[in-house]
Protein backbone atom coordinates (compact mmCIF):
# COMPACT_ATOMS: atom_id res chain seq x y z
CA UNK A 1 0.00 0.00 0.00
CA UNK A 2 0.87 3.37 -0.87
CA UNK A 3 2.00 5.89 1.78
CA UNK A 4 2.19 9.03 2.20
CA UNK A 5 4.70 11.71 4.05
CA UNK A 6 3.61 15.72 4.84
CA UNK A 7 6.51 17.98 3.34
CA UNK A 8 6.61 21.67 5.00
CA UNK A 9 7.90 25.16 3.40
CA UNK A 10 7.04 24.14 0.00
CA UNK A 11 4.67 25.70 -3.19
CA UNK A 12 1.48 24.10 -1.54
CA UNK A 13 0.62 23.47 2.02
CA UNK A 14 -0.57 20.09 0.64
CA UNK A 15 2.67 19.00 -0.45
CA UNK A 16 3.49 14.86 0.26
CA UNK A 17 6.01 12.66 -0.55
CA UNK A 18 4.01 9.19 -1.66
CA UNK A 19 6.64 6.23 -1.11
CA UNK A 20 5.28 3.41 -3.77
CA UNK A 21 5.34 -0.21 -2.90
CA UNK A 22 8.65 -1.06 -5.23
CA UNK A 23 6.96 -3.37 -7.12
CA UNK A 24 4.65 -0.73 -9.00
CA UNK A 25 7.14 1.56 -8.88
CA UNK A 26 7.81 1.92 -12.99
CA UNK A 27 4.08 0.81 -14.00
CA UNK A 28 2.54 3.68 -11.74
CA UNK A 29 5.37 6.00 -13.80
CA UNK A 30 4.14 4.78 -17.10
CA UNK A 31 0.36 5.46 -15.87
CA UNK A 32 1.53 8.73 -14.57
CA UNK A 33 3.12 9.31 -18.27
CA UNK A 34 0.29 8.23 -19.90
CA UNK A 35 -2.30 10.40 -18.10
CA UNK A 36 0.09 13.63 -17.50
CA UNK A 37 2.30 13.35 -20.14
CA UNK A 38 6.24 12.66 -20.47
CA UNK A 39 8.60 12.91 -17.47
CA UNK A 40 11.62 14.90 -18.25
CA UNK A 41 14.67 14.74 -16.73
CA UNK A 42 16.89 18.11 -15.57
CA UNK A 43 20.59 18.77 -16.31
CA UNK A 44 23.09 18.43 -13.29
CA UNK A 45 20.63 17.35 -10.47
CA UNK A 46 18.78 14.42 -12.61
CA UNK A 47 14.96 15.64 -10.91
CA UNK A 48 12.59 13.54 -12.88
CA UNK A 49 9.78 15.55 -12.88
CA UNK A 50 6.01 15.71 -15.19
CA UNK A 51 4.88 19.30 -15.08
CA UNK A 52 1.23 19.94 -15.45
CA UNK A 53 -0.71 23.29 -14.18
CA UNK A 54 -2.01 21.70 -11.82
CA UNK A 55 0.29 19.36 -9.98
CA UNK A 56 3.52 18.58 -9.94
CA UNK A 57 5.18 15.07 -9.75
CA UNK A 58 9.18 15.08 -9.14
CA UNK A 59 11.49 12.21 -7.71
CA UNK A 60 15.03 11.16 -8.40
CA UNK A 61 16.12 8.75 -10.48
CA UNK A 62 15.02 6.08 -7.77
CA UNK A 63 11.97 7.06 -9.26
CA UNK A 64 10.50 6.32 -5.30
CA UNK A 65 9.37 8.56 -3.29
CA UNK A 66 7.28 10.79 -5.82
CA UNK A 67 6.50 14.25 -4.55
CA UNK A 68 3.60 15.82 -5.62
CA UNK A 69 3.27 19.50 -5.47
CA UNK A 70 -0.36 20.82 -5.89
CA UNK A 71 -0.77 24.08 -7.40
CA UNK A 72 -3.46 26.69 -8.37
CA UNK A 73 -5.33 24.56 -10.78
CA UNK A 74 -5.13 21.50 -8.90
CA UNK A 75 -8.81 20.73 -7.85
CA UNK A 76 -10.24 18.26 -5.57
CA UNK A 77 -11.18 15.77 -8.35
CA UNK A 78 -7.23 16.10 -9.48
CA UNK A 79 -5.71 14.79 -6.38
CA UNK A 80 -8.51 12.04 -6.69
CA UNK A 81 -7.53 11.05 -9.79
CA UNK A 82 -3.91 10.73 -8.86
CA UNK A 83 -4.49 8.67 -6.04
CA UNK A 84 -6.06 6.15 -7.68
CA UNK A 85 -2.80 6.19 -10.27
CA UNK A 86 -0.67 6.12 -7.15
CA UNK A 87 -3.04 3.57 -5.41
CA UNK A 88 -3.24 5.71 -2.49
CA UNK A 89 -5.73 5.61 0.31
CA UNK A 90 -6.95 8.56 2.06
CA UNK A 91 -7.50 7.21 5.18
CA UNK A 92 -4.26 7.97 7.33
CA UNK A 93 -3.54 11.19 9.42
CA UNK A 94 0.23 11.34 8.05
CA UNK A 95 2.61 12.44 10.63
CA UNK A 96 5.07 15.01 9.75
CA UNK A 97 8.34 13.86 9.10
CA UNK A 98 9.40 17.42 10.75
CA UNK A 99 7.87 20.64 12.57
CA UNK A 100 6.71 23.43 10.37
CA UNK B 1 -9.83 51.77 -25.17
CA UNK B 2 -7.58 51.59 -28.03
CA UNK B 3 -7.47 48.61 -30.28
CA UNK B 4 -4.19 46.31 -29.28
CA UNK B 5 -1.11 46.33 -30.80
CA UNK B 6 -0.64 44.36 -34.14
CA UNK B 7 0.39 40.59 -33.93
CA UNK B 8 3.90 40.38 -32.84
CA UNK B 9 5.84 39.55 -35.87
CA UNK B 10 9.10 38.52 -33.97
CA UNK B 11 10.11 35.65 -32.03
CA UNK B 12 9.40 35.30 -28.35
CA UNK B 13 12.23 32.82 -28.23
CA UNK B 14 14.55 34.95 -29.59
CA UNK B 15 13.37 37.53 -26.93
CA UNK B 16 13.96 35.47 -24.07
CA UNK B 17 17.37 34.56 -25.32
CA UNK B 18 17.95 38.26 -24.88
CA UNK B 19 17.85 37.29 -21.41
CA UNK B 20 20.57 34.19 -20.86
CA UNK B 21 21.99 33.88 -17.79
CA UNK B 22 25.74 34.52 -17.50
CA UNK B 23 27.29 33.06 -14.44
CA UNK B 24 30.30 34.81 -13.13
CA UNK B 25 32.03 31.40 -11.58
CA UNK B 26 34.98 33.37 -9.57
CA UNK B 27 32.56 35.85 -8.00
CA UNK B 28 29.33 33.43 -7.66
CA UNK B 29 27.50 36.09 -9.84
CA UNK B 30 24.20 35.86 -12.11
CA UNK B 31 24.10 38.53 -14.34
CA UNK B 32 20.65 39.04 -16.42
CA UNK B 33 20.59 41.82 -18.98
CA UNK B 34 23.42 42.91 -17.51
CA UNK B 35 21.95 43.19 -14.17
CA UNK B 36 22.79 41.31 -10.94
CA UNK B 37 19.99 38.99 -9.62
CA UNK B 38 19.89 36.81 -7.01
CA UNK B 39 17.78 34.13 -6.48
CA UNK B 40 15.38 34.24 -4.26
CA UNK B 41 11.89 31.67 -3.33
CA UNK B 42 8.28 33.22 -2.53
CA UNK B 43 8.81 32.27 1.41
CA UNK B 44 11.59 35.68 1.11
CA UNK B 45 10.20 37.27 -1.32
CA UNK B 46 6.86 37.98 0.47
CA UNK B 47 8.33 38.10 3.87
CA UNK B 48 10.79 40.78 2.97
CA UNK B 49 7.63 42.86 1.11
CA UNK B 50 5.33 42.40 4.45
CA UNK B 51 8.80 43.69 6.63
CA UNK B 52 8.75 46.74 4.53
CA UNK B 53 5.07 46.97 3.79
CA UNK B 54 3.61 46.08 6.78
CA UNK B 55 5.63 48.93 9.46
CA UNK B 56 3.66 51.57 10.57
CA UNK B 57 4.24 55.22 10.00
CA UNK B 58 6.20 54.46 6.59
CA UNK B 59 4.77 54.23 3.13
CA UNK B 60 6.28 50.95 2.53
CA UNK B 61 4.89 50.40 -0.30
CA UNK B 62 6.13 52.94 -2.21
CA UNK B 63 9.47 51.91 -1.11
CA UNK B 64 8.79 48.64 -3.03
CA UNK B 65 7.13 49.93 -5.43
CA UNK B 66 10.10 52.49 -6.77
CA UNK B 67 12.89 50.33 -5.82
CA UNK B 68 10.93 47.97 -8.83
CA UNK B 69 10.50 50.47 -11.41
CA UNK B 70 14.24 52.13 -10.84
CA UNK B 71 16.18 48.01 -11.05
CA UNK B 72 13.83 47.13 -14.03
CA UNK B 73 13.69 50.25 -16.13
CA UNK B 74 17.68 49.46 -16.73
CA UNK B 75 17.16 45.89 -17.36
CA UNK B 76 13.65 46.38 -19.18
CA UNK B 77 16.28 49.11 -21.61
CA UNK B 78 19.07 46.49 -22.03
CA UNK B 79 16.54 44.25 -23.25
CA UNK B 80 16.05 46.24 -26.05
CA UNK B 81 17.58 46.04 -29.61
CA UNK B 82 17.85 48.36 -32.51
CA UNK B 83 15.47 47.69 -35.13
CA UNK B 84 12.67 46.91 -32.53
CA UNK B 85 9.26 48.26 -32.86
CA UNK B 86 7.14 48.90 -30.29
CA UNK B 87 5.24 45.95 -30.08
CA UNK B 88 8.43 44.23 -30.00
CA UNK B 89 9.22 46.36 -27.00
CA UNK B 90 6.05 45.69 -25.10
CA UNK B 91 7.26 41.81 -25.48
CA UNK B 92 10.58 42.25 -24.46
CA UNK B 93 9.47 43.59 -21.06
CA UNK B 94 6.55 40.88 -20.66
CA UNK B 95 8.73 38.15 -21.97
CA UNK B 96 11.58 39.44 -18.94
CA UNK B 97 8.91 39.61 -16.09
CA UNK B 98 8.29 35.93 -16.92
CA UNK B 99 11.97 35.29 -17.51
CA UNK B 100 12.63 36.32 -14.17
CA UNK B 101 9.78 34.14 -12.62
CA UNK B 102 7.30 36.90 -11.39
CA UNK B 103 4.57 35.51 -13.32
CA UNK B 104 2.27 36.18 -16.91
CA UNK B 105 1.88 39.91 -17.65
CA UNK B 106 -0.41 40.83 -20.63
CA UNK B 107 1.18 44.09 -21.73
CA UNK B 108 -0.21 43.43 -25.64
CA UNK B 109 -2.67 46.54 -25.44
CA UNK B 110 -1.06 49.27 -23.54
CA UNK B 111 -3.00 51.91 -24.75
CA UNK B 112 -6.08 50.38 -22.35
CA UNK B 113 -6.35 51.70 -19.03
CA UNK B 114 -5.90 48.13 -17.40
CA UNK B 115 -3.39 45.57 -17.99
CA UNK B 116 -3.62 42.09 -16.20
CA UNK B 117 -1.54 39.34 -14.65
CA UNK B 118 -3.09 35.44 -14.87
CA UNK B 119 0.36 34.16 -12.87
CA UNK B 120 2.40 36.01 -10.17
CA UNK B 121 5.12 34.91 -7.71
CA UNK B 122 4.32 37.30 -5.10
CA UNK B 123 0.38 36.09 -5.56
CA UNK B 124 1.82 32.20 -4.43
CA UNK B 125 3.70 33.57 -2.03
CA UNK B 126 1.36 35.02 0.00
CA UNK B 127 -1.13 32.56 -0.42
CA UNK B 128 1.36 29.84 1.07
CA UNK B 129 2.68 31.97 4.04
CA UNK B 130 0.44 34.54 4.85
CA UNK B 131 -3.86 34.11 6.12
CA UNK B 132 -4.44 37.93 5.80
CA UNK B 133 -6.01 38.09 1.93
CA UNK B 134 -7.78 41.71 2.47
CA UNK B 135 -4.79 43.35 0.46
CA UNK B 136 -3.80 42.88 -3.08
CA UNK B 137 0.39 41.62 -2.85
CA UNK B 138 1.51 42.68 -6.40
CA UNK B 139 3.29 45.50 -5.50
CA UNK B 140 6.31 44.51 -7.27
CA UNK B 141 4.16 44.44 -10.83
CA UNK B 142 3.04 47.63 -10.15
CA UNK B 143 6.62 49.02 -10.04
CA UNK B 144 7.43 46.61 -13.24
CA UNK B 145 4.77 48.23 -15.03
CA UNK B 146 6.07 51.85 -14.33
CA UNK B 147 9.19 51.18 -15.46
CA UNK B 148 7.77 49.16 -18.49
CA UNK B 149 5.82 52.48 -19.85
CA UNK B 150 8.76 54.35 -19.12
CA UNK B 151 11.22 52.29 -20.95
CA UNK B 152 8.94 51.66 -24.08
CA UNK B 153 7.38 55.08 -24.38
CA UNK B 154 9.17 57.40 -21.98
CA UNK B 155 5.72 57.29 -20.39
CA UNK B 156 4.96 58.20 -16.92
CA UNK B 157 2.12 56.71 -15.18
CA UNK B 158 0.61 55.43 -12.01
CA UNK B 159 0.30 51.67 -11.57
CA UNK B 160 -2.13 50.60 -9.48
CA UNK B 161 -3.01 46.85 -8.76
CA UNK B 162 -7.13 46.86 -8.03
CA UNK B 163 -8.19 43.45 -8.00
CA UNK B 164 -5.40 40.46 -7.06
CA UNK B 165 -5.20 36.70 -7.49
CA UNK B 166 -4.34 37.09 -3.24
CA UNK B 167 -7.72 38.17 -2.50
CA UNK B 168 -9.52 36.13 -4.65
CA UNK B 169 -9.83 37.70 -8.14
CA UNK B 170 -9.47 35.33 -11.10
CA UNK B 171 -6.08 37.48 -12.50
CA UNK B 172 -5.05 40.50 -11.19
CA UNK B 173 -5.60 43.97 -12.71
CA UNK B 174 -3.57 46.96 -12.58
CA UNK B 175 -5.20 50.41 -13.18
CA UNK B 176 -2.85 52.81 -15.44
CA UNK B 177 -3.39 56.47 -14.82
CA UNK B 178 -1.43 58.64 -17.18
CA UNK B 179 -0.76 62.13 -17.15
CA UNK B 180 1.06 62.10 -13.68
CA UNK B 181 4.27 63.99 -12.56
CA UNK B 182 7.04 62.85 -14.31
CA UNK B 183 9.84 60.54 -13.35
CA UNK B 184 13.17 59.74 -13.88
CA UNK B 185 15.26 56.77 -12.50
CA UNK B 186 18.54 57.75 -11.14
CA UNK B 187 21.64 57.06 -12.32
CA UNK B 188 23.12 53.59 -11.29
CA UNK B 189 26.63 54.42 -8.75
CA UNK B 190 29.72 52.74 -10.00
CA UNK B 191 29.60 49.29 -9.63
CA UNK B 192 32.03 47.90 -6.55
CA UNK B 193 33.53 44.94 -6.44
CA UNK B 194 35.42 43.19 -3.17
CA UNK B 195 39.02 43.21 -2.93
CA UNK B 196 39.31 39.98 -1.25
CA UNK B 197 38.41 35.98 -2.50
CA UNK B 198 38.44 32.83 -0.87
CA UNK B 199 41.83 32.71 -1.25
CA UNK B 200 42.26 35.51 1.69
CA UNK B 201 40.82 33.08 4.24
CA UNK B 202 41.27 29.58 5.71
CA UNK B 203 38.24 27.68 5.28
CA UNK B 204 36.59 24.56 7.10
CA UNK B 205 36.66 21.53 5.65
CA UNK B 206 33.90 19.71 4.94
CA UNK B 207 32.40 16.75 2.76
CA UNK B 208 30.46 19.37 0.56
CA UNK B 209 31.49 18.75 -3.01
CA UNK B 210 30.69 22.53 -3.25
CA UNK B 211 31.90 22.43 -6.94
CA UNK B 212 29.20 20.11 -8.16
CA UNK B 213 26.47 21.98 -6.11
CA UNK B 214 27.43 25.15 -7.80
CA UNK B 215 28.20 23.69 -11.45
CA UNK B 216 24.27 21.89 -10.76
CA UNK B 217 22.05 24.78 -10.15
CA UNK B 218 24.07 26.67 -12.32
CA UNK B 219 23.32 24.30 -15.59
CA UNK B 220 19.47 24.19 -14.30
CA UNK B 221 17.17 26.81 -16.26
CA UNK B 222 16.08 29.07 -13.81
CA UNK B 223 14.03 31.24 -15.68
CA UNK B 224 9.93 31.23 -15.77
CA UNK B 225 7.79 28.64 -17.04
CA UNK B 226 4.66 29.38 -19.57
CA UNK B 227 3.41 31.01 -16.35
CA UNK B 228 6.42 32.77 -15.93
CA UNK B 229 6.79 30.84 -12.79
CA UNK B 230 9.68 28.87 -11.61
CA UNK B 231 8.43 26.22 -9.36
CA UNK B 232 12.30 24.84 -8.20
CA UNK B 233 13.70 22.92 -5.09
CA UNK B 234 10.24 22.42 -3.96
CA UNK B 235 9.76 26.87 -3.53
CA UNK B 236 8.81 28.90 -6.43
CA UNK B 237 12.26 31.02 -7.26
CA UNK B 238 12.74 34.43 -8.83
CA UNK B 239 15.52 35.87 -10.24
CA UNK B 240 15.52 39.88 -8.70
CA UNK B 241 17.93 42.17 -9.48
CA UNK B 242 20.66 42.93 -6.60
CA UNK B 243 19.92 46.71 -6.84
CA UNK B 244 16.07 45.97 -5.92
CA UNK B 245 16.18 44.50 -2.75
CA UNK B 246 19.43 47.25 -1.64
CA UNK B 247 17.14 50.16 -2.53
CA UNK B 248 14.30 48.33 -0.48
CA UNK B 249 16.34 47.66 2.34
CA UNK B 250 18.31 50.79 2.33
CA UNK B 251 15.66 53.29 2.21
CA UNK B 252 13.36 51.12 4.66
CA UNK B 253 16.53 51.46 7.11
CA UNK B 254 16.24 55.56 6.22
CA UNK B 255 12.61 56.11 6.71
CA UNK B 256 12.07 54.21 9.95
CA UNK B 257 15.45 56.05 11.13
CA UNK B 258 13.31 59.51 10.90
CA UNK B 259 11.05 58.06 13.48
CA UNK B 260 13.73 56.76 15.67
CA UNK B 261 12.96 53.00 14.84
CA UNK B 262 16.41 52.33 12.89
CA UNK B 263 17.15 49.17 15.29
CA UNK B 264 14.11 48.12 14.85
CA UNK B 265 13.93 47.95 10.89
CA UNK B 266 17.45 46.38 11.15
CA UNK B 267 15.78 43.44 13.18
CA UNK B 268 13.10 43.27 10.86
CA UNK B 269 15.22 42.76 7.61
CA UNK B 270 17.15 40.37 9.96
CA UNK B 271 14.29 38.03 10.82
CA UNK B 272 13.12 38.22 7.36
CA UNK B 273 16.73 36.59 6.63
CA UNK B 274 16.16 34.11 9.07
CA UNK B 275 12.80 33.26 8.50
CA UNK B 276 14.10 32.39 4.57
CA UNK B 277 16.75 29.99 5.70
CA UNK B 278 14.33 27.95 7.86
CA UNK B 279 11.63 27.97 5.46
CA UNK B 280 13.16 28.62 2.00
CA UNK B 281 16.05 25.81 2.99
CA UNK B 282 13.56 23.32 4.33
CA UNK B 283 11.66 23.32 1.52
CA UNK B 284 15.31 23.10 -0.46
CA UNK B 285 16.08 19.85 1.89
CA UNK B 286 13.03 17.95 1.41
CA UNK B 287 13.02 18.94 -2.48
CA UNK B 288 14.07 15.72 -4.70
CA UNK B 289 17.38 18.12 -5.99
CA UNK B 290 18.51 17.39 -2.54
CA UNK B 291 18.03 14.26 -2.31
CA UNK B 292 19.13 13.14 -5.03
CA UNK B 293 22.48 14.99 -5.51
CA UNK B 294 23.46 16.48 -2.10
CA UNK B 295 22.18 14.40 0.06
CA UNK B 296 24.34 11.49 -1.38
CA UNK B 297 27.55 14.08 0.22
CA UNK B 298 26.03 14.17 3.84
CA UNK B 299 27.90 12.52 6.55
CA UNK B 300 27.26 14.58 9.18
CA UNK B 301 24.88 17.44 10.16
CA UNK B 302 27.91 19.91 10.02
CA UNK B 303 27.88 19.02 5.94
CA UNK B 304 24.28 20.32 5.57
CA UNK B 305 25.24 23.85 6.59
CA UNK B 306 28.55 23.44 3.48
CA UNK B 307 25.76 22.28 1.43
CA UNK B 308 23.59 25.17 1.99
CA UNK B 309 26.08 27.76 2.02
CA UNK B 310 27.31 26.08 -1.37
CA UNK B 311 23.58 26.31 -2.99
CA UNK B 312 23.54 30.15 -2.01
CA UNK B 313 26.71 31.01 -3.69
CA UNK B 314 24.50 29.43 -6.71
CA UNK B 315 22.07 31.27 -6.45
CA UNK B 316 24.21 34.90 -6.70
CA UNK B 317 24.14 35.87 -3.03
CA UNK B 318 27.68 36.20 -3.20
CA UNK B 319 30.85 34.29 -2.64
CA UNK B 320 30.44 33.36 1.01
CA UNK B 321 31.81 30.47 3.26
CA UNK B 322 32.36 29.02 6.42
CA UNK B 323 35.75 29.00 8.11
CA UNK B 324 35.00 28.02 11.62
CA UNK B 325 32.31 25.98 12.75
CA UNK B 326 31.73 23.67 15.87
CA UNK B 327 28.64 22.20 15.60
CA UNK B 328 25.55 22.86 17.59
CA UNK B 329 27.08 25.28 19.00
CA UNK B 330 29.19 28.32 16.85
CA UNK B 331 29.43 28.97 13.79
CA UNK B 332 32.09 32.25 11.61
CA UNK B 333 30.97 32.98 8.42
CA UNK B 334 32.70 35.20 6.02
CA UNK B 335 31.31 36.95 2.68
CA UNK B 336 34.05 38.44 0.03
CA UNK B 337 31.45 40.32 -2.00
CA UNK B 338 28.18 40.51 -0.31
CA UNK B 339 25.55 42.13 -2.21
CA UNK B 340 23.88 44.19 0.61
CA UNK B 341 27.44 45.42 1.57
CA UNK B 342 28.79 46.30 -1.90
CA UNK B 343 25.16 47.69 -2.36
CA UNK B 344 25.67 50.11 0.20
CA UNK B 345 28.97 50.71 -0.37
CA UNK B 346 27.85 52.27 -4.29
CA UNK B 347 24.73 54.35 -3.23
CA UNK B 348 25.42 55.74 0.39
CA UNK B 349 29.07 55.24 0.80
CA UNK B 350 31.61 53.82 3.61
CA UNK B 351 28.97 52.92 6.68
CA UNK B 352 29.87 53.22 10.07
CA UNK B 353 28.29 49.76 11.43
CA UNK B 354 27.56 45.98 9.40
CA UNK B 355 24.36 45.98 6.89
CA UNK B 356 24.04 42.69 5.71
CA UNK B 357 20.85 42.36 7.46
CA UNK B 358 19.86 39.38 5.50
CA UNK B 359 23.46 37.24 5.54
CA UNK B 360 23.03 38.01 9.66
CA UNK B 361 19.76 36.52 9.30
CA UNK B 362 20.41 33.66 7.13
CA UNK B 363 23.53 32.48 9.08
CA UNK B 364 21.10 32.17 12.24
CA UNK B 365 18.57 30.54 10.48
CA UNK B 366 20.60 28.24 8.96
CA UNK B 367 22.14 27.32 12.70
CA UNK B 368 18.42 26.81 13.91
CA UNK B 369 17.40 24.79 10.90
CA UNK B 370 20.29 22.31 11.54
CA UNK B 371 20.72 21.97 15.03
CA UNK B 372 17.11 23.92 16.47
CA UNK B 373 14.51 21.45 18.23
CA UNK B 374 11.17 21.71 17.89
CA UNK B 375 8.73 23.87 15.47
CA UNK B 376 10.10 26.67 13.20
CA UNK B 377 8.88 29.69 15.72
CA UNK B 378 10.49 27.80 18.53
CA UNK B 379 13.57 28.05 17.04
CA UNK B 380 13.34 31.49 15.42
CA UNK B 381 16.29 33.24 17.96
CA UNK B 382 17.42 30.59 19.23
CA UNK B 383 21.11 31.79 17.53
CA UNK B 384 22.00 35.26 17.20
CA UNK B 385 24.52 36.60 14.62
CA UNK B 386 27.20 39.11 15.28
CA UNK B 387 28.65 40.94 11.99
CA UNK B 388 31.88 41.91 13.10
CA UNK B 389 33.15 43.07 9.73
CA UNK B 390 31.61 44.79 6.72
CA UNK B 391 32.41 45.48 3.58
CA UNK B 392 30.56 48.75 3.90
CA UNK B 393 32.57 49.91 6.75
CA UNK B 394 35.56 49.22 4.87
CA UNK B 395 36.41 45.70 5.87
CA UNK B 396 38.37 43.29 3.09
CA UNK B 397 35.33 41.03 3.81
CA UNK B 398 32.61 40.44 5.43
CA UNK B 399 32.56 38.03 8.75
CA UNK B 400 29.41 36.87 10.91
CA UNK B 401 29.66 34.87 14.40
CA UNK B 402 26.63 32.95 15.25
CA UNK B 403 25.98 31.57 18.61
CA UNK B 404 23.37 30.35 20.47
CA UNK B 405 21.45 33.30 22.38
Amino acid sequence: MTRRERVYSCIHADTYKYFLPREIVLDTWKRLESKYGRAVTSPGFGVVEIRTPALLLRSTRMLNPITVIRRRACSTEGVASLHQLLRFEVNDHPLPRTHP
Amino acid sequence: MSAALPSPSFDRNEVRARFALDYVRDRHRRLIAGEEVIVHCHHYNSRIQRTVEGAAGIDGKAIFRTAARTAFLRQITAGFRDGDDETARWAVAEELFAELGYGSLDLADPASDTVHQSAGHFVEGWGVAFADQSKPVCTLAEGFIEAAFMAVRGESVEVRETHCMHCGASQCSFSIRRGVEAWTAPSRPARRESVSTSADAELADSNIDDNAIIQAVVGLPIRGGDDGLIPAFGVYLANTPADFYNQVAIEFVEAMSESGQRETACRLLSEAGESCAMNTFRGIMDSAEWEALVAPMLQEPADTLFALVALSNAFGWGNWRITEHEPGETLEIVSFNGYEALGFLESRGQATQAQCWMLQGVSAGMMALVYGEGSFSERFGTYLTEEHDCIAKGNTMCAFAVEES
